[in-house]
């Protein structure tokens, strides 16, 4: 495996864990190069790989243990001052398929990136956001399910 | 007995029940072709495939409201309706099978073959018999024998048989003050339930309106004659594939083979590189792509159960069997944007083995 | 190039210049392109005028805004829609709260207050209908007779009963789905043997559990008791066919514009985004009355032009020429200035834009009514969660309505309205379900499957209830121009000067206390709240509101018996310029409570008829010259 290979893994494996979705729902989308390039450009290669390393240290210490990896999502990265609002933007970025600017308070601290802005990276980013299906629903504009499926009570897949 | 002349109602039919598994024969194929193509580009390839894919479930609707004018049953549940892939269709001069393939210049030769125009030269013999092929899989109707099939030149003569048949069965039970159109028109289904810009559904009550279906059926296929545009001013399906390989659109006026209207890009390389004629077995026990493989032949199965209710007495069904078609459309995106390995070079693609889900189901 | 180009005569500015035209209409919206297309049917030559792009109405060029809207971050409801600085549009984040005394001249519109008003239109090829939502209700009998029957208001020139036939036409034109049999209540009654050219499009799953908790409730007001029901709304959008229309002879549903071999203008596929563009163009927009006006042959579409001025021969009082400015692309102010002759104009700009050419042109009318009486429709929001999952997100924006408090004797005293029940969740109040993820993910530091829970429990249960307000005619609501603001090609931007008065606001305050109890019936979570920093506050009895603009501009030209008390007559014809019309729904006395579209059209339908007999019986073009 190449080196990019494994780093394009990592985020994946990272995004599972952000998403609740498998990798394979996550490839699914056809977005998983665009955002794992989008986040490398627009905070960088070293920060981009801080967020991975933080995340294998994650996983390798969790092993098996979901609660002990839901602890150490959250005190070594979700509340992480630098890599917080990365992860969280990531968040976002599959399920609606905008990165939004990081907050102000990082910008401050951690600089302002050039090409962080609020922005789509693809048409099919907005499409193929995984909000929609969470609540199954199609999004606004796009994928219509189908005349009169609304009449139908919802289907939304059990979490 | 094969697929040649018709003789009696019930080789009508068999050849109506072959004619819906054309019709349906081609989607897996389009479709295929159609979603492996990376989504915002080829734009023009995009339309022209998603409009033939459309009127093929047309021409699937029409044969379905035919075969029920005349007293048969349209089941698309049956164990041998869909062809494992790939498959000869019951129409050719030379041997050519349909494959499930990634949108190509192979694909689209397939296509034109599928939908090619033309009728036997004269004096020809209008089916062509040829030798069974050990393993693989053939449109159950035109078997003539244990070892032989028949086949037409082309669709256009198979409709014109099956036109032809309509008209003197007509005339013969009409004589003995019978008909030919003894099913119940509350199973047809009519523009009510279903319309889309590629036609207007025809109920079909009686001989008339079986013609007009037919004509609408091939037409829309393969042209008329030399017309490259069909009596609707549409242009047929073969040339509308064709335009794709001559980087051109057609426009009013033009000859075949020589479209003048605006240029058409294609971009060959933008499509996902999936594995052409996928199985259930191609994925690992277990692994989450056999699953979704899994889901998505079971969901296929129950869209052509619906779609049977839907042709046996229940129209309203098609609605909801629309809703079904898209969500199918997702779980074939989701299979092919995901690699069978860590490479990339390969990924994954929708089995259409629905065999394999009645065989767990038991 | 485009499919149409075998079917359609084009034209371009020099030879449209040297021609005599039996009728020019500025404006290719639902209106100019109705009128286009009567026109041309009958054999008249017609040149429209466009301000916005889209000559060649395309599916790349469709496709195009589809692509804008998924990729722009912001996605209001003009998003689709490329920025064009030569004929510029309001766009809603441009209403911000204005500061006392302080207009905000930032935006395409100018406001003056003191009221904000977020409405909106679109100035590309088809109009404000690329984006509208598609709802086609009919006005009541008695809106037509407001001052008669309520002491409020204007009466029409005009009766229901005048309108009826033309309301059936032009349902068939946009092709509107509905059931006659929900459709008459408050006295609207239909022709003989009517019924709607398609079925009602299906009610959502969202509608029929309110429905079931809700029908029956009864409302006391002025003395009188309604009882309400969920109802379906009609919709100009492509459903099921109804056998049974024109007596028998059925209906073929509208196909969309610029297919190119494709399918399209199917049945509605509950993209749920009418507003701002259909993906499937299931929805009509007038872009399929146009294209039908142009393959007659005898009508020119000049886009890209932006009319500045109308020229009137001070002897006669008829309009000599119209002046307009060409331009190149949408940003640079490069253009070629120009003038066309008809026999017949016809503004069909929409109410801002007639108001704002004439008053441009410096033709205020000897009534001084050009511009005034602005009136759009006061949307109150009422959100909150219902106490099941009701799968909201589904289904076109709107598939049903609360209609009974739409007429009756209270309307002496405050203003009707008529609830939309929104499928698409509290996204018009909050934003969502933008906000509830990044609330969820930035607030309740939710990721994962807990995440999923949450968005789940907080989207697939929203309703939002939108009460959509009368307004009367108000001669200080209105628009005007000034020399100090001007767009790019120095034609005078729309000023508005807008505040609504208590008849408005007493039935703001009911539909309020209504939600209310509604809410509590379905046991539902209210979790609206009005904000005074938010444009749109207005102070009500020591609390408020806040309004949101309902993008039914109409009233500017409003249509009257006299040249004393209005700028048009029945037919749309100006009073002091017989042979000019200002049509659409700035020729509205009263606006009700329907969304304008649809008797606009009927209006226009009218107004064709009778230029048909004008252009038949005046002189002919050489003879005007
Ligand atoms: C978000 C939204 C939702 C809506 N929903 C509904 C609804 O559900 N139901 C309903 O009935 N109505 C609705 N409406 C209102 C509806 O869209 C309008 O009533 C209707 O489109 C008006 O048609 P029109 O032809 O009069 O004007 P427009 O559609 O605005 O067309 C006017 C045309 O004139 C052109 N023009 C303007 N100035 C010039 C000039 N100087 N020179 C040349 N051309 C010019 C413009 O570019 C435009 O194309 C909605 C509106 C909006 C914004
Ligand atoms: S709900 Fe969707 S498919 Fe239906 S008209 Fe609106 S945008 Fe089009």
């Amino acid at each position: 495996m190449s080196g990019d290979r494994a780093e394009f893994e990592k985020f994946l494996g990272l995004s599972e864990v952000l998403t609740g979705f498998t990798k394979f729902r996550l490839q699914g989308t056809g977005q998983g190069a665009l955002y794992f390039s989008t986040l490398t450009d627009v905070v960088g290669q070293g920060t981009a790989g801080e967020l991975l390393q933080a995340w294998s240290g994650v996983a390798a210490a969790a092993g098996q243990d979901e609660g002990k990896l839901e602890r150490l999502m959250r005190s070594e990265i979700l509340s992480h001052e630098k890599l917080g609002p990365i992860a969280r933007n990531l968040i976002k970025l599959w399920f609606v398929g905008t990165w939004y600017q990081l907050p102000a308070a990082w910008r401050e601290v951690f600089g302002t990136p050039e090409r962080d802005r609020s922005f789509v990276p693809a048409a099919s980013s907005y499409v193929e956001g995984l909000l929609w299906p969470t609540i199954g629903a199609n999004p606004t504009g796009a994928k219509g399910p189908g005349y009169g499926t609304w009449a139908d009570p919802p289907n939304i897949p059990k979490v | 007995m094969g697929l040649s002349r018709i003789t009696s109602v019930e080789e009508l039919h068999r050849h109506l029940y072959a004619a819906l598994q054309l019709e349906h024969a081609t989607i897996p194929a389009y479709l295929t072709a159609l979603y492996s193509i990376h989504p915002g580009t080829n734009t023009e390839a995009v339309h022209i495939l998603r409009a033939v894919a459309v009127e093929e479930m047309l021409h699937l609707t029409l044969a379905a409201n035919i075969l029920n004018a005349v007293g048969g049953t349209p089941d698309l549940t049956r164990p041998d309706f869909v062809p494992v892939f790939p498959t000869f269709l019951p129409d050719g001069e030379t041997d050519f099978e349909v494959g499930l393939q990634r949108f190509s210049k192979e694909a689209l030769a397939t296509f034109l073959k599928i939908e090619r125009p033309g009728h036997a030269p004269e004096g020809a013999p209008r089916t062509v018999r040829r030798p069974k092929k050990p393993g693989k899989s053939v449109l159950h109707a035109s078997h003539t024998g244990k070892d032989a099939e028949e086949h037409f030149y082309s669709i256009g003569e198979f409709y014109d048989e099956i036109s032809r048949s309509l008209a003197t069965l007509h005339e013969d039970l009409s004589h003995q003050g019978r008909t030919l159109f003894v099913g119940d028109p509350a199973r047809q289904i009519t523009p009510e339930f279903y319309y889309s810009g590629g036609g207007e559904l025809i109920a079909v009550t009686d001989l008339a309106s079986a013609q007009a279906a037919i004509r609408l059926i091939s037409e829309q296929g393969e042209g008329k004659g030399k017309a490259i545009f069909d009596y609707e001013g549409e242009l047929s399906h073969y040339y509308r594939f064709e335009q794709l390989l001559l980087g051109r659109y057609y426009q009013t006026g033009d000859k075949a083979g020589h479209p003048t209207g605006a240029p058409i890009a294609v971009d060959w390389k933008s499509v996902y590189p999936i594995k052409a004629n996928a199985r259930l077995s191609d994925y690992a026990e277990g692994s989450e792509l056999r699953e979704a493989a899994f889901e998505f032949n079971r969901s296929y199965r129950d869209l052509l159960e619906m779609l049977t209710r839907a042709f046996t007495g229940e129209p309203r069904l098609l609605t909801a069997a629309v809703g079904d078609m898209f969500r199918i459309k997702e779980l074939f995106l989701r299979l092919m944007r995901n690699p069978m390995d860590g490479t990339g070079t390969l990924h994954a693609a929708p089995p259409f083995e629905i065999a394999s889900v009645t065989e767990v189901r038991k | 190039m485009s499919h149409l180009s075998s079917r359609i005569s084009r034209t371009d500015h020099a030879s449209a210049s040297t021609q005599i035209y039996d009728a020019v209409i500025v404006g290719s919206g639902v209106a100019g392109s109705i009128l286009a297309n009567e026109l041309g049917r009958q054999g008249f030559s017609v040149l429209v005028l466009e301000a916005g792009p889209g000559n060649d109405l395309s599916i790349a060029e469709y496709e195009a805004s589809v692509e804008r809207f998924y990729l722009s971050a912001s996605k209001d409801n003009n998003s689709p829609y490329a920025v064009n600085r030569n004929a510029p549009m309001p766009r809603g984040q441009e209403t911000v709260k204005l500061q006392p005394g302080r207009p905000n001249a930032d935006g395409y519109i100018v406001q003056n207050g003191p009221l904000e008003l977020d409405s909106t239109y679109t100035r590309v090829v088809g109009g404000t209908t690329r984006h509208w939502e598609g709802k086609a209700l009919r006005l009541i009998p008695e809106d037509f007779e407001m001052r008669t029957r309520h002491g409020q208001g204007l009466d029409w020139p005009l009766k229901y009963e005048t309108l009826k036939s033309y309301y059936a036409k032009a349902e068939a034109e946009i092709g509107v789905s509905a059931d006659v049999e929900d459709q008459g209540y408050l006295g609207i009654s239909f022709e003989p043997g009517y019924v709607y050219p398609m079925r009602k499009i299906p009610i959502s799953y969202l509608d029929q559990v309110i429905g079931k908790n809700l029908d029956g409730a009864k409302v006391e007001l002025d003395g009188e008791t309604f009882s309400l029901v969920v109802r379906s709304t009609p919709q100009a959008r492509n459903g099921v066919p109804h056998p049974g229309y024109d007596n028998g002879k059925g209906y073929v549903a509208p196909s969309a514009v610029s297919t190119h071999q494709d399918e399209m203008g199917q049945r509605c596929q509950g993209n749920n985004n009418c507003v701002p563009i259909c993906p499937v163009q299931a929805k009509y927009d007038a872009r399929r009355t146009l294209v039908k006006a142009l393959e007659t042959g005898r009508v020119h579409l000049l886009s890209q032009t932006v009319v500045s001025r109308v020229h009137i021969d001070s002897g006669n009082g008829r309009v000599t020429h119209i002046e307009y400015k060409a331009y190149k692309d949408l940003h640079g102010k490069e253009h070629s200035a120009g003038t066309v002759k008809a026999r017949v104009f016809i503004l069909a700009a929409n109410a801002v834009e007639n108001a704002r050419l004439m008053l441009a042109s410096g033709l205020p009318g000897s009534s001084g009514l050009v511009g005034r009486n602005l009136m759009d429709h006061a949307y109150l929001l009422t959100w909150a969660l219902m106490p099941e999952i009701v799968g909201t997100m589904r289904g076109s924006q709107c598939t049903s309505g609360i209609e009974e408090l739409r007429g009756g004797a209270f309307r002496r005293k405050q203003a009707a309205f008529r609830a939309g029940i929104h499928n698409d969740g509290w996204g018009w109040a909050t934003g969502a379900p933008y906000t509830d993820l990044l609330a969820l993910v930035d607030d309740q530091n939710k990721f994962g499957r807990a995440l999923q829970r949450g968005l789940v429990d907080r989207i697939s249960r929203q309703l939002l209830l939108d009460f959509m307000v009368e307004v009367l005619p108000d001669p200080a609501n209105r628009i005007t121009v000034d020399p100090d603001h001007r767009d790019q090609l120095g034609n005078m931007r729309p000023v508005l000067s807008y505040r609504l008065n208590d008849y408005t606001l007493d039935g703001v305050a009911f539909a309020r206390q209504l939600s209310r109890r509604i809410y509590q019936r379905l046991g539902a979570e209210d979790h609206t709240t009005y904000s005074p920093q938010e444009p749109g506050w207005v102070d009500y009895q020591g609390g408020g509101f806040v309004i949101r603009g309902g993008n039914h501009w109409a009233g500017t030209h409003l249509m009257g018996s006299s040249p004393k008390n209005s700028v048009v007559d029945a037919n749309q014809r100006s009073w002091d310029y017989p042979n000019l019309y200002l049509a659409g729904s700035g020729s509205m006395p009263s606006i009700g409570t329907a969304n304008t579209t649809l008797t606009l059209a009927a209006l226009c339908l009218i107004s064709a008829g009778h230029i048909a007999k004008e252009l038949r019986s005046a002189p002919t073009a050489a003879a005007a010259r």
